[in-house]
């Protein structure tokens, strides 16, 4: 059914696959908003040991590399970036000292990057002393201020968060007033619903969470120790690794139950990796680049009214039969079961198959807040079916007249990696195929490797090895998009040029080798052999039976000819058949070079033979030649 | 890919004397038959398969074959001639297909149907031949001509299937079947099979197995689950289209591939046309696609005028399609280069991306691409390494990272190939620690009734052999969704008016748990139950109700309160049934229309209870609560409208205007400003003292320095710009 065809993405936007998929959109209201707040003070300027960035720089890395990454994930999320501990002030009616408000909360832009740009490394922080410089600190203002960046805004807001960079521990210096004023500020913000964070980098002497700031951040959002790392981040990596973790809010795709006989468990359904694609396009208005809006209408042809929903219904047409549907009929047959998981049995690990995948997995952790006990179920779970090496199998229907497919709920403990939560506890949801999505291949038996051959390879195998991480290859396609895209919004003369991390360091490959390719090639390949050539034709030995693919010459006697053509089945027989027929009996075969004498013939045709078949290129000319044939006889 | 590449089955349908018996009433073999061809006849329709059906009934009162001389070749009838299966075929098997009352020996009918195959397939060319024949046996057949029938078979290429009311091993160890494992099998109830059978049985054994010594008998299948099992269809499935390529490894080492796509996501293609409701004619129906500017006329825009562009974080970027052609990322065809190797253990079955997996094979007639490849599937087997590979299927298509796997069976090796993500496809979640935390860690008791749920709901089970067996095997299960739309399509085909069927027993049976599994583990589950303590949370999200908001309020007749405790929903209907007396706090603007159209009260005493509301919702800083507000105010401001009154709304407005800043809510006169809600001017109210620039302006405070610095492509704006805008 499906063909090669199929496999190629889809390089316009118009088409986007149907809702069937369960890595589906987020629907959410409100718009994600993040106000980084950087302390500005001198001690943030000074240099690491051997030359490393100042804390400064890694910030503004760090913020730059967010900006972009909300950029390319297409987010609507908006980010501010603030510095407090600044000489000079700039905010809304400067109400507030020494707080300088770089960049309000706003989607970020070519623009803005640029500008975060500007403030890395040397010549950044020199633009930085220039345009701000450092004075004092008071952090309750600049919290404040903060505050009505997030009141400002128009649009409604769903998660608000802030994060304080600073490697200042006691940043009022031992001022209880301001110490206090600033904890205050923080708790209205989070009355309001703001998550305050604190990225804390390296002091000489430690950076102590307890002199001030445990009172300004908010509690961990969970019971786990997770909320608060106590190490400062001294390395770019780590600031970034920390930041990314905590920039996404994490949603569930959706909450469904998961049903143990009558026994009903929440769980939420998240997706973890989903391919990311190129945002769809918008159309704009040529002359002042505005996007427009698109409005469609269906009509009837005859009378030019407007048809409502209710006015149409579905239909499909096999062979010569119309069937129609209503819209919801079409939707009710895909009906099946209610939203849900619904666990049929467990397996052991090894049933589930490498190449028994059809879709991205999803991730399933419970939601004890639909519904309390679920954890407790869910942990038991997960500790026996990773004890006793099983997975469960589930029925899952993701939506609402969604038909249902099989899943493997396959367990999986909690991995710190350093504090750091390397991989969540929970289940990965492994979508099975069903028979219809399994292909049937023709096999054939193959000559076998030798040892010795397999033991060369394996020194090949050994000289290029390396650690594969998930998170090591960047998407060349939508990179080179985004520079396109970012070339054009800065005027720039051309578009930085991506690494493509997708293709093999063929130079560093070779070396590494060396003369292994040689002795492996002596080994199994004749000195002649070229893999760019043709293939040697190899010749089959002729078999006794079997061979489907040879079928014998058909050579068709004239008996034969005479008798398909008064049964009216010459139709039937294949072009090289009918012309070897045309030769044997000295009917020309000869084109027209007229398109209106084929054409004239056509007609000719198409009276005489009422029920023929045009479609194809080929019946055409089968019904062409048929026609001489039969004027010939 | 224009190849018309087609297969031809004929189907061998028994429609004898014996096939018409239904034991112990049970459904009889002759209506099990037609099922299962009229379910494969259906799959061809309405997949728009290419494939040719032919139908050879034997057992028929009349004979009507070309073979039929003299005594030869009796009451066997060709039902239908090779063609593409079509809805009249549908309709015609359903209702001219019945059972006969004579016998007939199924090799003759076998040969009758190899005679058509041939003559009906000469001079054209097809993928695969097959015969399916489905039978009870219970007629004499004569042995003699056996092996010319095999012989004839194997030089023609055609390939045989059986399908049986028992299965292939009936007639050995009868006892044993009834305790059977595996749940999907019925125990077969014909315990004595007659001699005919047996005899039968014996030559269909021999006949498949002389065709294909060791896969011969999985071609011998049982009428219950042929149809589950698709068996007839994928006999002759189209195989998948070969994808030629070259491994690289750096720039001297190549070996010559063939991909095969092995596992893809079906998926329904055809679509659903719109039609008119009457008529039924797609052609009465046009989709008018129309572009306007985002203005408050809607200003239409010519199709022309419209170019293409992208959103680039705030920044919106025009970028023709032409434009894109040229700057996008461009490969150099196709590729399966090697960029590495790297331990099993790194590659997570859970990251596997795309919908398909790629099997890789050495390229055909190649002994020594053959012996290449081999080596590098033992090597990567052994070291229980992957290979990470660079795959582009052609120029066009993008390029992918992924895995090739080492796959080593009894009848072939090959690599298997599947997508890994990039690093923009993946999400960093934390999620709370499970097992450290004291609240959810299951007790000795609830892990042992988990460990005991798991070992009765095993669906694997050792057999009599002590062969494990898988008794829900997903990958041999059809999807249900295309199952579920043939049959509709099928009932709606046939029977226009009626509504659409309800869902097949088999189809839903066939999801579910095994009936074995479910009574096993109805103990540990019930024990699970009293162990775990589960509680839904009751959520109130929709329904507020006064109660809960204000707690109770004295001011409320009894009978409202009555109904609020009780959670339900307001409807204008049942308020404006003249029992409002007061703006209640539910639902005040409505509340608050209504006195004021009834004239229940004076229009200032109503404008005061409201007023009075809308400071309670103001209380609660909230989206919700302010929008509740807002709509209290617009009805405020259309009744003053109405009434003529513009003076108390005004008032009303300029003190709530001075509040914000006190209480804080500038968030809600933001949307306040959004829904453009302002003084009623002399243009709405003769009297009043307001103009309507003065309303216009109401909605400002102070001069907004930032709007100016804000959105980056309308420099030129200032206030009055932003007036108009309102």
């Amino acid at each position: 059914m499906a063909d090669w065809s199929d496999y190629r993405n889809e390089d316009d936007e118009e088409e986007q696959e149907e809702g069937e998929e369960p890595t589906g959109e987020y629907k959410s209201t409100g718009r994600d908003s993040l106000v980084f707040l950087v302390d500005a003070s001198k001690e943030m300027f000074v240099k690491g040991e051997d030359g490393e960035p100042s804390n400064f720089d890694m910030t503004m890395q760090c913020v730059r590399s967010v900006y972009t990454s909300k950029i390319i994930s297409s987010d609507r999320d908006l980010v501010a970036l603030v510095f407090y501990g600044t000489k000079q002030s700039k905010n809304p009616r400067n109400s507030f000292k020494n707080v300088y408000v770089y960049h309000d909360l706003d989607s970020p832009g070519a623009r803005r990057v640029q500008e975060i740009d500007n403030l890395k490394g040397d010549k950044g922080s020199q633009l930085a002393a220039e345009t701000m410089g450092s004075g004092e600190t008071s952090l309750g203002d600049a919290l404040w201020c903060c505050s009505n960046l997030y009141s400002d805004i128009k649009l409604r807001l769903s998660h608000k968060r802030l994060m304080i960079f600073t490697c200042r521990d006691n940043p009022h210096g031992g001022d209880r007033t301001r110490d206090r004023q600033a904890c205050t500020k923080a708790d209205d913000l989070k009355e309001t619903g703001v998550v305050i964070d604190l990225m804390h980098l390296t002091k000489p002497g430690g950076f102590d969470v307890s002199l001030f700031f445990c009172d300004i951040i908010s509690p961990p959002e969970d019971e786990s120790e997770l909320g608060l790392q106590s190490e400062p981040c001294g390395k770019l990596e780590e600031l970034q690794k920390r930041v990314r973790a905590r920039e996404m809010p994490k949603r569930a795709m959706s909450r469904i139950t998961l049903s143990l006989g009558d026994m009903n468990v929440a769980a939420g359904v998240y997706v973890l990796a989903r391919t990311a694609t190129k945002p769809p396009a918008v159309r704009l208005y040529r002359d002042n680049n505005e996007p427009v809006r698109t409005k469609t209408r269906l009509f009837h042809t005859q009378n030019g009214s407007v048809l409502l929903p209710s006015d149409t219904k579905r239909a499909q047409v096999y062979g010569n039969k119309q069937i129609v549907m209503e819209k919801d009929e079409v939707d009710e047959m895909k009906k099946f079961e209610n939203p849900g998981l619904v666990l049929i049995g467990f397996k052991p690990m090894d049933c589930l198959k490498l190449h028994h995948h059809i879709r991205p997995a999803l991730f399933v952790y419970p939601e004890e807040d639909q519904i309390t006990g679920s954890s407790c179920v869910f942990t038991a779970l997960l500790q026996k079916c990773s004890e006793r090496n099983v997975f469960a199998l589930c029925k899952f229907t993701a939506r609402r007249n969604t038909p249902p497919r099989f899943v493997a709920l396959v367990p999986q403990r909690e991995v710190l990696d350093s504090q750091l939560q390397a991989a969540p506890p929970g289940f990965h949801a492994i979508f099975l195929p069903y028979a219809d999505d399994i292909r049937t291949l023709d096999v054939h038996e193959c000559p076998r490797a030798s040892d010795e051959q397999v033991d060369k390879m394996k020194e090949i195998v050994h000289k290029l090895r390396f650690k594969y991480r998930s998170d090591a290859f960047e998407n060349p396609v939508l990179q080179q998009h985004y520079r396109n895209l970012e070339a054009l919004a800065l005027d720039m003369m051309a578009p930085e040029a991506i690494e493509d991390f997708t293709m093999p360091k063929v130079k560093m490959i070779d070396e590494r080798l060396g003369p292994l390719v040689q002795e492996f090639k002596d080994l199994v390949y004749p000195a002649d052999y070229n893999p760019d050539g043709k293939p040697s034709a190899k010749r089959k030995p002729a078999e006794a039976g079997g061979g489907v693919d040879k079928k014998p010459k058909v050579e068709i006697s004239e008996e034969e000819l005479r008798a398909h053509v008064a049964k009216g089945t010459l139709g039937k027989l294949t072009v090289p058949v009918l012309k070897d027929a045309c030769k044997q009996f000295g009917v020309g075969i000869q084109r027209y070079k007229e398109k209106s004498e084929r054409n004239k013939e056509i007609n000719n045709i198409r009276k005489r033979e009422k029920n023929v078949n045009f479609a194809t290129e080929e019946q055409l000319r089968v019904h062409r030649i048929v026609y001489r044939l039969r004027c010939a006889s | 890919m224009a190849r018309a590449s087609k297969s031809a089955v004929v189907l061998c349908v028994d429609v004898g004397l014996s096939m018409g018996n239904s034991p112990f009433g049970e459904e009889a073999p002759f209506q099990q038959a037609k099922k299962i061809i009229q379910k494969f006849i259906q799959r061809q329709v309405f997949s728009e398969s290419k494939n040719e059906l032919g139908i050879v009934l034997f057992g028929t009162d009349d004979t009507k074959n070309p073979l039929a001389q003299d005594d030869q070749y009796q009451n066997i009838c060709i039902h239908r001639h090779l063609m593409m299966a079509d809805f009249e075929l549908l309709e015609d098997v359903e209702h001219n297909i019945q059972s006969g009352g004579q016998h007939a020996d199924w090799l003759d009918a076998l040969v009758v149907c190899m005679d058509l195959l041939q003559k009906e397939t000469m001079g054209k060319k097809y993928e695969k031949l097959n015969i399916a024949v489905l039978t009870d046996l219970n007629t004499p057949a004569c042995a003699d001509q056996l092996d010319i029938i095999i012989g004839n078979l194997k030089k023609a290429g055609i390939t045989l299937q059986f399908f049986l009311p028992f299965p292939v091993d009936a007639d050995e160890g009868g006892a044993a079947d009834g305790d059977r494992p595996g749940p999907r099998h019925p125990p077969h109830s014909g315990k004595g099979l007659s001699r005919e059978q047996k005899q039968g049985l014996e030559m269909v054994r021999q006949v498949m197995t002389s065709l294909d010594e060791e896969d011969g008998l999985d071609e011998v299948h049982v009428f219950s689950d042929a149809v589950e099992k698709l068996s007839i269809f994928k006999r002759i499935e189209r195989r998948p289209m070969a994808w030629p390529c070259q491994l690289t490894m750096g720039s001297s080492l190549s070996i010559r591939i063939i991909g095969y796509k092995a596992v893809c996501e079906e998926k329904i293609k055809k679509t659903w046309s719109v039609v008119d409701a009457e008529s039924h004619q797609k052609d009465d129906v046009k989709k008018d696609t129309v572009y306007c500017l985002n203005d408050d006329n809607e200003t239409e825009v010519q199709k022309d005028d419209v170019i293409q562009g992208f959103r680039y974080g705030s920044d919106i970027v025009p970028f023709s399609k032409v434009d894109q052609e040229q700057m996008k990322y461009k490969s150099d065809g196709k590729c399966f280069a090697v960029l590495g190797f790297t331990k099993q253990e790194l590659v997570y079955r859970h990251h596997f991306m795309g919908q398909q997996v790629l099997k890789v094979f050495a390229a055909k007639d190649d002994e020594h691409a053959a012996v290449a490849l081999s080596a590098l599937i033992h090597a990567l087997d052994s070291l229980k390494m992957v290979a990470i590979v660079r795959y582009a299927y052609d120029r066009r298509s993008n390029p992918q990272v992924g895995a090739a796997f080492p796959c080593v069976k009894d009848k072939y090796e090959c690599l298997v190939y599947v997508q890994l993500p990039y690093m923009e496809d993946l999400r960093q979640y934390m999620f709370p620690s499970l097992e450290n935390n004291k609240k959810f860690v299951p007790s000795e008791a609830q892990l042992s009734a988990v460990d005991n749920l798991i070992s009765s709901m095993m669906l694997v089970e050792e057999d009599e052999d002590g062969v494990m067996e898988d008794i829900f095997k997903v990958n041999k299960i059809p999807n249900p969704q295309f199952q579920r739309l043939f049959q509709c399509l099928h009932h709606r085909g046939l029977n226009p008016d009626k509504p659409l069927p309800p869902m097949e027993p088999w189809l839903k049976q066939m999801l579910d748990r095994p009936q074995a599994v479910s009574a096993r583990c109805h103990a540990p589950l019930q024990e699970m139950k009293k162990l775990f303590t589960l509680k839904e949370v009751v959520q109130k999200k929709g329904q507020k109700t006064s109660a809960d908001v204000f707690g109770n309020s004295t001011e409320e007749p009894d009978a409202k309160k009555f109904k609020m405790d009780e959670g339900e929903k307001f409807s204008l209907a049942e308020t404006s049934e003249g029992n409002i007396t007061s703006v209640g706090s539910v639902n005040p603007a409505e509340n608050f229309c209504t006195l004021v159209q009834k004239k229940t009260v004076p229009f200032d005493q109503a404008c005061k209870q409201l007023t009075h509301r809308m400071e309670q919702l103001l209380g609660n800083r909230s989206t919700d609560y302010y929008m509740k507000t807002i709509t209290c105010i617009q009805a405020f401001r259309e009744q003053s409208i109405k009434e003529s009154n513009a003076d108390l709304f005004n008032s009303y407005m300029q003190s709530l205007k001075d509040s914000v800043p006190d209480k804080n809510l500038q968030e809600f006169w933001d949307l306040l400003v959004a829904d453009s809600i302002t003084l009623i001017s002399k243009d709405d109210v003769d009297s009043s003292t307001v103009s309507k620039q003065e309303a216009k302006q109401f909605l400002t405070f102070e001069e907004k320095e930032e709007m100016a610095a804000a959105p980056s492509h309308d420099d030129a704006g200032d206030v009055d710009d932003l007036l108009d805008m309102m």
